[in-house]
């Protein structure tokens, strides 16, 4: 199964939008929408491990790290994205790191 | 004709109907009439042209696959004179039903639906082989669900059933369907929907099961007679069991099987991938003794690979390589740890550094070496995860096989020739940036390693590269040394390294005659930004090289960026330079070489270099440099507003606005301390700001422009963002706008609305709101913009979510750094409130979003600022009333926390209002959902009312209230992940 991170993104909210309408309008069942809602985790998988190879550099202080169920969380403090248009500053990041090889399982962020 | 037919259908047996227990799931029973419509049905689902009448079939075709009529209907769907399409429906309606409806079965019948099933495959094994594999998937789920007590041994007895002669099919066919069967057995298992504790319990049978599938597979791969399409089917059952992690050392005899079939060209893409699925079983590092036994027969197959390189067979070097990576991969530790059998291992390393450099271009020639490269990934952090004493003998053996790595990876790296690249298609050429980018990022892992002696190592390349006067050099070559460097370079500060100032110095001997070259040789000095901020005396070494190349329209964007990183990093070390850069700068801008975005990129550099100069230097660069834009906007100014005048005044207003974002005169504190904000000091200056300055100047050209194109929301966007980006800059510098940009804002809204003015209003809100002295005209602002906008609510706000949003944000803004704005006469609290909760309405996320920010804003305001308490009172109910809607379903479930603060919000500042609404609300019939009953709610308001201080736990008991409105609650879709 593909991790389930992505559904928590503008895209998959918005998937899961039209999928609630849907199925509160009767027009389709929740084991369809879930089966679309798979069907995405799949693509969007796939999708950001081949066809993405875009950079960005940042620094910022490591807060807090944890590695659980195979998930390595991690929090920084003060980060600086450096990008060849802009620099960007924020106060607070949280990273959510799995390992793109690894399908077998299925972590929750 | 299919209306009929469903009709039909619901005569016959309406769906639901409690029949499924009066008749078995056996039943023999032929019911013709519905086999007839299943023939029709099914014929026009694979041949009707008409989609409608396809999608008709289907929904129909599904419902009666799970009916109750299904279990007989299924068996006679089967008999021999239909045809596979019918045959193939009816086996699948007997696994949907075996694998979904398990509880419809009496125990007592399992024993013949068993039979029943045996013989049906023992029909097809020589049959139709779609319909003989859904047969297999059914007793495979069959098998599952019986597992373990009701049929022990089931594989024993599986085998035992095809081994027996009879039937009509001859050994070789049964001996495939076993097979067959044997394979789908556990991918059911994976697949099938069994209760977690049925999970463990089955798992567990299945591993004993593989005692009896081993020797099976073993016998049939060494036979010398068994046929090749035994054998693959045999390797293809090796590769399904052993996904359930049986043990390693088991299948020792069969993966030797697997390696001998790799020599078969039929057999090798099943034997690679048994093997490759066997290897990387995680249980597999268990099992070190079967590994180290493994690793000569990978090593055996560099033959085989040698020749399938030489002869251009990408597939069979793919194979091979995809075998030694997974062994190197997943293992790496646990065979470094053998430290007698190092030299087998080291061999094994070899070998994929073969792989890596395998001959070609990627991904023209070859698509194998990006394979490996998370093989060096591993294998470098199991040898710096050892302790220390070991780690340096392990790196005594490894660094060396690093260095070489490197080298082999430039290498792969490198362009190829002109003519070659040009032929390549733009798909190919994406496809080796990726590459390289890839590469790239395994040579910044390797540095971590190999430390500063990669460095000198890549710089000793390139000297004697560039200083050898006999042999001739490529471009290309060069250009993949400095990538390297560029590569280590970008993101990890090379500081201590003694060789850059002689990259430096070595950088002018380039013979720059190729744009990639050119545009490597820039970003590198692009990434060297930082080294040169602590080394200013080489800037005058590379900048030239910068300007030279700002005028080359190829080398756009490397040349651009690196400029600008020059100038942010080593501003204070560029005032001897700055005149010429300006005046570079200026030239290439005149003559529009480069693209909007480029241009945009150089004012901010620009920006950065005028900060570090003095203020009168600052004025006098700025007024070269802005005064032929300041003409041409104020011819542009003249014109009868056209789309092609437009695109021109908004690429000079955002020049401006880029060059006022970064052109910043004060000095920024290093590191003030861990958790302050950073401090600006001014230094000491006698007039106001240069921006502020030049503001005013062109203050009366921009009311000019404005005049023409207020109805215009791009270019109202493009002058607000001129002074937003200021005073983002600027801050309380900004002082000596405040007053004429209010009025001027106040008038632009006034006229027409635009969302910007409102942003730009918040922002001075923000940076304003406690100075008495530049807060008056915010004020009037605040409340002139507030009384227009509820005009737009009185006229239909629908068409403006944009509007909504930036002015439920500045109210927010306003409640939390000023709220005694709410205090004013002039400012309809009531009006505001009735606007908030029709946006709450909102279809749009994130207006929605701001209005729930601006009642978490407004409600804790009920007790200091009587007119919120008062409004709060009488019309609070209709807020509640809204957000109880919205969480019955009208609004989107990614919301539901926002709902939850504002609920929460009310809870905690008017509990005893919000104790008698909710109760008054949720008393009528249907409300907030048709689907949630009396006691649910009755629930729900208890227990939001109970939480006073958790507001996690508000948002969870929201959550879950409105999976209950909305028929979610309990799914597997609405589960939370």
């Amino acid at each position: 199964m593909a991790y389930q991170l992505y559904r928590n993104t503008t895209l998959g909210n918005s998937l899961q939008e039209s999928l609630d309408e849907l199925i509160q309008t009767q027009q389709i069942t929740p084991q369809l929408a879930l089966q679309v809602l798979l069907q995405f985790d799949k693509a969007i998988n796939t999708a950001l491990a081949n066809r993405v190879r875009n950079r960005v550099n940042f620094k910022g202080s490591l807060n807090t790290y944890r590695f659980c169920d195979n998930v390595w969380t991690f929090v920084l403090n003060d980060v600086e994205f450096r990008e060849v248009t802009d620099l960007v500053k924020v106060d607070k990041m949280k990273i959510v790191a799995c390992d793109g090889k690894n399908t077998g399982s299925n972590p929750a962020e | 004709m299919f209306v009929y037919l469903l009709t039909n259908w619901s005569l016959l047996c309406p769906l639901g109907c409690a029949c499924t227990h009066r008749s078995g799931p056996i039943s023999l029973r032929f019911v013709s009439p519905v086999c007839l419509f299943l023939s029709q049905a099914l014929h026009q689902l694979y041949y009707d042209p008409n989609i409608e009448n396809k999608n008709l079939a289907q929904k129909w075709l599904m419902q009666a696959q799970i009916s109750a009529q299904a279990w007989q209907f299924c068996w006679a769907l089967l008999r021999p004179d239909k045809v596979p399409e019918i045959q193939y429906f009816g086996a699948s309606a007997l696994h949907t039903k075996i694998s979904r409806y398990w509880g419809d079965i009496p125990a007592e019948q399992y024993g013949t639906l068993k039979t029943q099933l045996f013989s049906q495959i023992a029909l097809f094994a020589s049959g139709s082989k779609i319909v003989l594999t859904r047969l297999c998937v059914a007793l495979a789920s069959l098998a599952l669900n019986m597992m373990p007590e009701a049929w022990p041994g089931a594989v024993g007895e599986m085998v035992r059933a095809f081994q027996e002669e009879g039937g009509a099919a001859d050994g070789r066919a049964r001996c495939l369907a076993l097979l067959e069967l044997l394979t789908v057995l556990p991918e059911e298992f994976q697949t099938s929907r069994l209760p977690q504790y049925r999970k463990g319990q089955v798992r567990g049978a299945l591993g004993r099961e593989w005692a009896a599938v081993c020797p099976l597979l073993q016998q049939l791969l060494r036979q010398p007679e068994s046929p090749a399409p035994v054998k693959a089917r045999a390797l293809k059952c090796l590769s399904s069991w052993v996904l359930l992690d049986v043990p390693l050392s088991e299948s020792e005899g069969l993966l030797e099987a697997g390696f001998a079939a790799l020599a078969d060209p039929e057999l090798f893409d099943t034997a690679v991938e048994a093997i490759v699925n066997a290897i990387s079983q995680p249980d597999s590092q268990r099992y070190v003794s079967t590994l180290l036994k493994l690793v000569p027969q990978v090593l055996q197959l560099q033959e085989q690979l040698r020749e399938a390189v030489q002869n251009g067979d990408m597939e069979t070097s793919h194979g091979i390589c995809r075998i030694a990576v997974s062994l190197g991969e997943n293992h790496s530790r646990s065979l470094l740890e053998q430290v007698e059998h190092w030299q087998s291992f080291l061999a094994l390393v070899n070998m994929i550094m073969f792989c890596t450099g395998i001959p070609g271009h990627y991904p023209v020639n070859e698509t194998t070496s990006s394979l490996t490269l998370t093989f060096w990934y591993t294998l470098q952090d199991d040898i710096m995860s050892f302790e220390a004493e070991k780690q340096t003998v392990y790196l005594q053996v490894y660094r060396p096989v690093y260095f070489q790595l490197v080298d082999v990876l430039l290498h792969k790296a490198q362009f190829p020739t002109d003519e070659e690249y040009a032929s390549w298609t733009s798909d190919e050429k994406e496809q080796f940036r990726i590459y390289r980018v890839d590469i790239s990022d395994t040579l910044m892992y390797v540095y971590e390693m190999l430390g500063a002696e990669l460095l000198s190592n890549l710089y000793d390349k390139l000297g004697r590269l560039l200083t050898n006067a006999e042999q001739p050099t490529s471009w290309q070559h060069t250009e993949a040394l400095l990538y390297g460097f560029q590569s280590i370079a970008e993101t990890i500060d090379v500081n201590y390294s003694d060789v850059i100032p002689g990259l430096i110095g070595l950088i002018p001997r380039i013979n720059i005659n190729n744009v990639q070259l050119a545009d490597t040789v820039m970003f590198t000095i692009g990434a060297l930004a930082e080294w040169l901020a602590d080394h200013p005396v080489m800037l005058s070494s590379v900048l030239p090289l910068v300007l030279q190349a700002l005028g080359n329209p190829d080398l756009s964007v490397s040349s651009v960026s690196t400029l600008k990183k020059i100038c942010r990093e080593c501003k204070y070390d560029l005032p001897p330079y700055a005149t010429n850069i300006v005046a570079v700068s200026q030239e290439v801008l005149i003559k529009q070489i480069h693209k909007t975005s480029q241009c945009m990129w150089l004012m901010q550099a620009l920006g950065f270099l005028l900060s570090a100069l003095p203020v009168e230097d600052i004025l006098r660069n700025l007024h070269s440099l802005i005064t032929p834009y300041i003409q041409q906007l104020e011819k542009l100014a003249d014109e009868t507003p056209n789309p092609s005048n437009k695109l021109a005044i908004i690429h000079i207003l955002g020049l401006l606005s880029n060059l006022f974002t970064t052109l910043d005169i004060t000095k920024q504190e290093e590191e003030s301390g861990d958790s302050a904000p950073p401090i600006k000091s001014t230094p000491p200056q006698t007039g106001p700001n240069p921006v502020v300055v030049v503001l005013q100047q062109v203050f009366a050209l921009i009311q000019t422009v404005l005049s023409k194109w207020l109805n215009d929301s791009q270019v109202v966007e493009a002058v607000c963002a001129i002074f937003e980006k200021s005073v983002k800059t600027l801050l309380h510098d900004f002082a000596p706008m405040v007053s004429q940009l209010s009025e001027m804002l106040g008038q632009m809204y006034s006229t027409i609305p635009q969302a910007s003015a409102l942003d730009l209003t918040r922002q001075m809100m923000h940076i304003f709101a406690s100075e008495t002295d530049h807060f008056p005209p915010i004020k009037a602002l605040f409340e002139l913009v507030t009384s227009v906008t509820l005009t737009i609510f009185q006229q239909g706000p629908r068409d403006h979510p944009d509007i909504v949003d930036s002015f439920m944000q500045l109210q927010a803004q306003a409640l939390k750094r000023k709220p005694d704005l709410f205090l004013s006469e002039n400012l309809d609290v009531k009006a505001v409130f009735h606007c908030g909760v029709l946006s709450l309405k909102f279809p749009e996320a994130p207006t929605v979003k701001s209005t729930c920010l601006f009642f978490t804003e407004l409600l804790p305001h009920c007790a200091d600022v009587p007119p919120v308490g008062q409004v709060v009172q009488d019309d609070g109910k209709l807020l509640l009333l809204a957000v109880l809607e919205a969480i019955g379903g009208q609004s989107s479930r990614s919301l539901m926390d926002q709902f939850a603060e504002v609920l929460f919000c009310m809870n905690k500042h008017c509990f005893g209002l919000l104790t008698v609404w909710l109760k008054e609300a949720l008393q009528s019939p249907g409300f907030p959902s048709s689907r949630v009953s009396n006691e649910q709610k009755d629930t729900f308001s208890q227990q939001v009312l109970r939480e006073r201080v958790n507001k996690r736990r508000v948002k969870d008991i929201v959550k879950e209230f409105t999976l209950v409105c909305r028929g979610l609650h309990g799914t597997e879709y609405a589960a939370e992940y």
